[in-house]
């Protein structure tokens, strides 16, 4: 731990931008982290038909000057940041660049584009990040922005697949859980929607059996010095398993990225994309190999 | 204006150009400068949209100066170059989003400035319902063809569905403007060259059909066509080269585009000739062979027809091309459609620095934070430009026509101040060299002269009531009613604002200035 880890915010002066910015300080409050807010503008590469101006360029990066002080104002002191001004293709492409750049652990967006009844659905920004981060993606669920940063980092909990590629997000957990001081859960969920005619009690067992079993070896492959506690959370379907769990205000919750997903790059699996519409908070993507340069 | 306030954390910004550099096409194997190039001319025959400019301004420009059409665009350019060099000098003192309003006002004050801001302003408006009026005109000519029903084109006349689609347009251009949404390079290229290409194959059709003696009214190509002096009357040469203005109107950006940006400091240059060269030759092919096909006379399919003049393409095409017609209303559609937006930007950004510069609420300034766009701006041009296209249908039978003549005048009004105001900026640097000399004084004086003369030339013929298409109100021309009531609630809304906002009226928000060294 030589230097403190980086968290770039990807920072649109709106709600979104708010809750992703509230967010962030809370996890960089809670881990001693540095913020690295970041407005993306649209780059010169961009193709476009609209003829580039040199008097508009210029007042919107006054503007997005501007855009920056008023959030770093709003943050005050207690939180190290700096801020930034980037140029790319596109919001997403700009912030795995400053991630880059920053050598930063996470990206902190805002998840929503106005969810229904506070949950969150993902959008087209958050969505492109998603697809091609390899650094691990904080989503901001809308009203994030009304959590007291003094909430804290609760608790930590991993939410572990079935299948391989669990080992970068336990990683993770493992490591997140360590820098915000904050217990670790193990989390399998288990939905049981069988074909009817099959036996739903024999049918619950083996998923069960399967969920413990995933648990047990994700507890093994925990460094010995970390306690976690691990819960199999059941329901018809995966919403209904997220519901039936408790969480805490203040608890950040850790999925793998999909199968399908390139090595070290997020792809939002449909299991994570149900959890996300019923989770009341925050999700954070871990890309399926955890990236080396995130060693802090 | 409110000064920023100063970040208390670090910043940093990359430069736009470096990143441009990095992550750009550079990077995709093409040389920067020949993509600078190239995609300049894009851009700029993308904005001018030849396409739909001939087939809106051709035929007023007929009724004006008769077979002299191609001599009137010759000259026409001629103002238009004088300013644009006056622009691109101003542009690159004094880079601003509000262009001629924070020209004009750093060099006559903020009366002037905010006129000029106004007549720019106005001018997009009007040249926003033109450009939608011709895009419901074709897509109603497009489905007829490709249904093979032809009265389905004559629906486009019935003004409340003419009104009802166009507002249509208007929304799915003010969408794709507030979300800054693009095509892909590669897209607007085809796009562009389809264009190019149809217009080509229109005129050599029409020329063909004259050769095989099946023109409508044959009329040979004569070299007066190109003279100047031929036009009857100085009154028809103005008319017809403010109507020549409009042509060329949005030329200028490819002469101010590439300045600071990569490639060789040629590419501006290289690219606004090139540009302008593709144009003549278009336009001046264009309207030879329609001539030499169609004749000025009013007959049916005539240029002189007043029934066919507002939109001669639509017209034209399916005598001269039959069943490859639709390749006409498809470049007319998707040119007015690719102008649209790149026209939204002009009186959105002006919109934003007149608020920004408190000469407008500052509600106008707003930049939505995430497509980085004027939002605001954008939507109350969307908003003014469709209720100016509703009342002007159902007042005008030919609204097209008239809208397209006020056009040309507003154009005079603002690029004329936009003239003065270079070569009054630059008033205490005139002698410094040669080419200070040419740019900022003989140029600009001259374009501004010249437009000036056109505006009021213009203005006075047009209280004629048969100015024009003909229609009249209260025993005055349309077109001059138009530009009063246009000039005039300007100057309502001026004084208004100057009761409300007296800090940029008395200079505080942006002074006067003059250029030094």
């Amino acid at each position: 731990m030589s230097s403190p880890a980086r968290i770039v915010v990807g920072y649109i002066a709106n709600d979104s931008g708010a809750d992703a910015l509230a967010l962030a300080t809370r996890i960089a409050r809670a881990s001693e982290a540095v913020l690295e807010v970041v407005i993306v503008l649209p780059s010169e590469a961009r193709t476009s038909i609209v003829p580039k101006d040199a008097g508009y360029e210029r007042f919107l990066r006054e503007r997005s000057r501007t855009w920056l002080a008023e959030a770093s104002a709003a943050l005050g002191d207690d939180v190290a940041q700096s801020l930034h001004i980037r140029y790319a293709e596109s919001f997403a492409e700009g912030l795995i660049a400053a991630a880059h750049e920053f050598d930063a652990a996470l990206i902190v967006v805002g998840a929503a584009r106005g969810g229904l009844l506070g949950r969150s659905r993902i959008g087209s920004v958050a969505n492109e990040l998603l697809h091609s981060s390899d650094v691990p993606v904080a989503l901001a669920p809308s009203g994030s922005r009304e959590v007291s940063p003094g909430q804290g980092v609760t608790r930590i909990t991993a939410a572990v697949g079935t299948r391989p590629g669990a080992d970068g997000l336990i990683e993770a957990s493992v490591r997140l859980a360590r820098l915000t001081h904050a217990p670790l859960r193990l989390l399998s969920l288990v939905s049981i929607d069988l074909p009817a005619g099959m036996d739903e009690e024999l049918a619950e067992l083996t998923s069960t059996v399967h969920a413990d079993e995933v648990l047990l070896a994700a507890r093994r492959s925990l460094p010995a010095s970390v306690e976690a506690t691990a819960v199999t959370a059941k329901g018809a379907t995966i919403e209904a398993a997220v519901q039936s769990l408790d969480w805490h205000a203040g608890e950040l919750v850790l999925v793998g990225s999909n199968r399908l997903a390139t090595p070290s790059h997020l792809f939002l699996g449909s299991t994570a994309a149900k959890m996300l519409r019923e989770l009341p908070v925050p999700m954070i993507v871990v890309p399926r190999t955890a990236t080396p340069g995130a060693t802090t | 204006m409110t000064h920023p306030a100063e970040p208390t954390a670090p910043l940093t910004e990359a430069s736009r150009a470096i990143d441009g550099a990095d992550h750009g096409i550079s990077k995709k194997g093409l040389s920067a400068g020949s993509v600078g190039l190239i995609g300049a001319i894009v851009i700029g025959i993308s904005c001018i949209a030849p396409a739909y400019t001939l087939t809106a301004a051709l035929g007023p420009t007929v009724s004006e100066v008769g077979v002299q059409v191609p001599a009137i665009i010759l000259v026409g350019f001629i103002p238009m170059l004088l300013v644009a060099f006056g622009y691109r000098e101003l542009n690159r003192r004094m880079p601003d989003s509000g262009t001629s309003f924070t020209w004009a006002t750093r060099a006559f004050g903020p009366w002037v400035g905010w006129l000029a801001g106004w007549g720019l302003i106005a001018a997009t408006i009007l040249v926003l319902s033109n450009l939608a009026g011709i895009a419901v005109d074709f897509l109603f000519l497009l489905i007829s063809q490709i249904a093979g029903n032809p009265d389905i084109a004559g629906i486009a006349a019935n003004p409340l569905v003419n009104v009802v689609v166009c507002l249509l347009f208007m929304l799915g251009a003010t969408w794709i403007s507030y979300r800054d949404m693009q095509t892909t390079q590669k897209l607007q290229y085809w796009l562009v060259g389809f264009q190019v290409l149809v217009l080509l194959i229109f005129s050599v059709a029409a020329l063909v059909e004259v050769a095989n003696g099946n023109a409508f009214d044959a009329t040979a190509i004569d070299l007066s066509w190109f003279n100047p002096f031929a036009v009857e009357s100085f009154s028809s040469f103005a008319a017809g080269l403010s109507l020549s203005i409009f042509i060329f109107w949005g030329w200028d950006v490819t002469l101010t585009m590439n300045e600071e940006t990569r490639g060789s400091e040629k590419t501006p240059g290289r690219a606004a000739t090139i540009t302008v060269v593709i144009i003549v030759v278009l336009y001046l092919l264009i309207a030879v062979s329609l001539i030499a096909f169609a004749g000025v006379g009013d007959g049916e399919f005539g240029l002189g027809n007043p029934d066919i003049q507002d939109n001669v393409f639509f017209h034209l095409a399916g005598p001269i091309l039959g069943p490859l017609a639709v390749l006409v209303s498809l470049a007319v559609l998707t040119s007015s459609a690719s102008s649209l937006q790149s026209t939204f930007v002009s009186p959105a950004r002006t919109l934003l620095a007149m608020g920004h510069y408190g000469a407008l609420p500052e509600k106008f300034a707003k930049v939505s934070p995430r497509f980085f766009t004027p939002g605001y701006a954008t939507i109350v041009s969307a908003t003014v430009a469709s209720g100016f296209y509703a009342v002007m249908r159902f007042v005008s039978e030919n609204v097209l026509w008239d809208t397209i003549t006020a056009l040309g005048m507003m154009i005079c009004f603002y690029y004329g101040i936009t003239a003065f105001a270079c070569v009054w900026f630059f008033r205490s640097v005139w002698f410094r060299s040669v080419r200070n000399f040419v740019f900022t004084l003989l140029f600009p004086l001259v374009g501004g002269v010249i437009l000036a003369v056109l505006f009021f030339t213009t203005l006075i013929d047009s209280m004629d009531p048969d100015y024009g298409s003909g229609s009249s109100v209260f025993g005055l021309g349309l077109v001059f009613v138009l530009g009063m009531v246009v000039l005039l609630s300007g100057a309502v809304i001026m004084l208004w604002q100057w009761r409300k906002r007296p800090a940029f009226f008395r200079g505080e928000t942006l002074s006067r200035a003059v250029a030094e060294d």
